[in-house]
């Protein structure tokens, strides 16, 4: 399934860049990340525990990041699998400032199988929607606690 | 499959309940409908269910001045065929005898329904037409709010834990208000692919108010709050119907899945509101 969309957070995309790539940043805005730990250059283990209504499943699984263009774009790829089913996905995402914040469109693919997709193709869509729109939410608001943090120091040399 | 191990409690009265559902371990298991087939699935494993059956006090429905108190735990076939939802409420008995199959409508709930908050429930779209309200309970809590502040997202809620649906409470119809509910039926499940409600009140010839819910076409159920504005004040013309339906969808993230791209569903709440409408004008008299 097709995967394209956009969010604006209120920062720079430099700062965006770097919040988005801060392993710390992403563990607490990936919805249900239970743990980010770095393996290798760019790449991630992550342990994440998915609920979505009733629905609960943990997922062990790895993030890469490749094709690092600072701070304009890198594409990202997620594999995760889980005794519901397996999530693999791939995509594009492109930074561009827009009214003093940055746009941050993504276009990716993105396949599940096993019990998850058998039964939840219906919600597939929808909760892979949800899912991101949550991520953007959380990662606006750390913008704003870095962003006043530094107005802080900035007032209290 | 067979689900996971899990401990049973049965209370009998709604404080027990709430008690039991204090543990955040606990989950409420109403009709079992949704919850019951993703337990053994293995998608779902709470460690506690609590069988709200045996709660007498949410199976009631009742009519309060102008509106319908609804237990939460009136089943769908029970909301079909109460003669009061039926008189005074017809638009949520058509919904409710739209739901599933005759098995499904025999045990699962409206409360059960609301707050499993599926993005194809057919139950949404009637009670956003209708602005119906929920009572929630907690331990020692109660607050009421609308239907369009307790659905949030795909199959996310405004409950907090250890809070319970008691009630569900709609408006008695007034005078010279039609209701419709139409919907495509996706043929396996019997969830809406899109399904639209719509609410409409006649005043000196034209449209007074117009209410539409939609269900099945966003992540979750939502009012169509242009094609509403567009109809109201109208003399409820084919020409100005199809307009307002046209906007049914505006705004909206339409989802996409295997029955239906997000294109194909657009293109249905136009054709599903404009039926709901015309069918309530009909019924406005």
């Amino acid at each position: 399934m097709r995967l394209s969309g956009s969010a604006t957070v209120p920062a720079a995309p430099q700062r965006v860049f770097e919040l988005l790539l801060d392993p710390a940043v992403l563990s607490r805005c990936l919805p249900g990340c239970q743990g980010l730990e770095r393996i290798g250059e760019d790449e991630y283990r992550m342990r994440m525990k998915a609920m979505i209504g009733a629905i609960s499943g943990a997922f062990d699984g790895t993030v890469r990041l490749t094709d690092r263009q600072f701070p304009e774009s890198f594409r990202m790829a997620v594999e995760g699998a889980g005794r519901a089913g397996f999530v693999k996905g791939e995509g594009l995402l492109k930074l561009t400032e827009k009214d003093g914040g940055t746009e941050v469109a993504y276009d990716g693919e993105l396949q599940a199988g096993g019990m998850i997709a058998s039964v939840g193709q219906r919600l597939l869509d929808t909760t892979a929607r949800m899912m991101i729109r949550r991520f953007f939410t959380r990662l606006s608001e750390e913008a704003g606690r870095r962003q006043r943090r530094l107005n802080g120091r900035e007032q209290n040399p | 499959m067979i689900a996971e191990n899990f401990e049973y409690a049965a209370p009998s009265t709604l404080e027990e309940a709430l008690e039991l559902l204090a543990d955040p371990e606990a989950k409420a298991l109403a009709g079992g409908m949704s919850l019951i087939p993703l337990m053994k699935l293995r998608l779902a494993a709470p460690g506690r269910l609590v069988d709200l059956r045996r709660v007498q006090e949410l199976k009631t429905i009742r009519r309060n001045g102008g509106a319908l108190h609804i237990g939460a735990l009136a089943s769908h076939s029970e909301i079909e065929s109460s003669p009061a939802v039926r008189s005074r409420c017809p638009l949520l008995a058509e919904t409710a005898s739209h739901i599933g199959d005759l098995q499904v409508r025999n045990m699962g709930t409206i409360g059960g329904s609301i707050a499993h908050n599926d993005p194809a429930a057919d139950y949404p779209a009637a009670l956003l037409a209708l602005e119906a309200q929920v009572k929630i309970a907690g331990q020692g809590t109660e607050r009421v709010v609308g239907l369009e502040e307790l659905l949030v997202d795909a199959m996310v809620t405004a409950l907090e834990p250890g809070e319970l649906i008691t009630e569900v409470i709609v408006p008695v119809d007034g005078e010279a208000t039609g209701t419709s509910y139409q919907k495509m039926r996706q043929p396996a499940s019997g969830f809406a692919i899109v399904g639209v409600a719509a609410r409409v009140t006649k005043s000196n010839g034209k449209i007074g108010r117009a209410r539409i819910g939609v269900t099945g076409l966003g992540p979750t159920g939502f009012r169509a709050r242009k094609a509403e504005e567009l109809l109201e004040g109208s003399s409820g013309s084919e020409e100005e119907i199809r307009r307002a339906a046209a906007a049914a969808a505006e705004g909206v993230e339409a989802n996409s899945d295997l029955h239906a791209s997000a294109e194909y569903r657009r293109h249905l709440a136009a054709v599903y509101t404009a039926r709901a409408v015309r069918a309530a004008l009909a019924r406005a008299s």
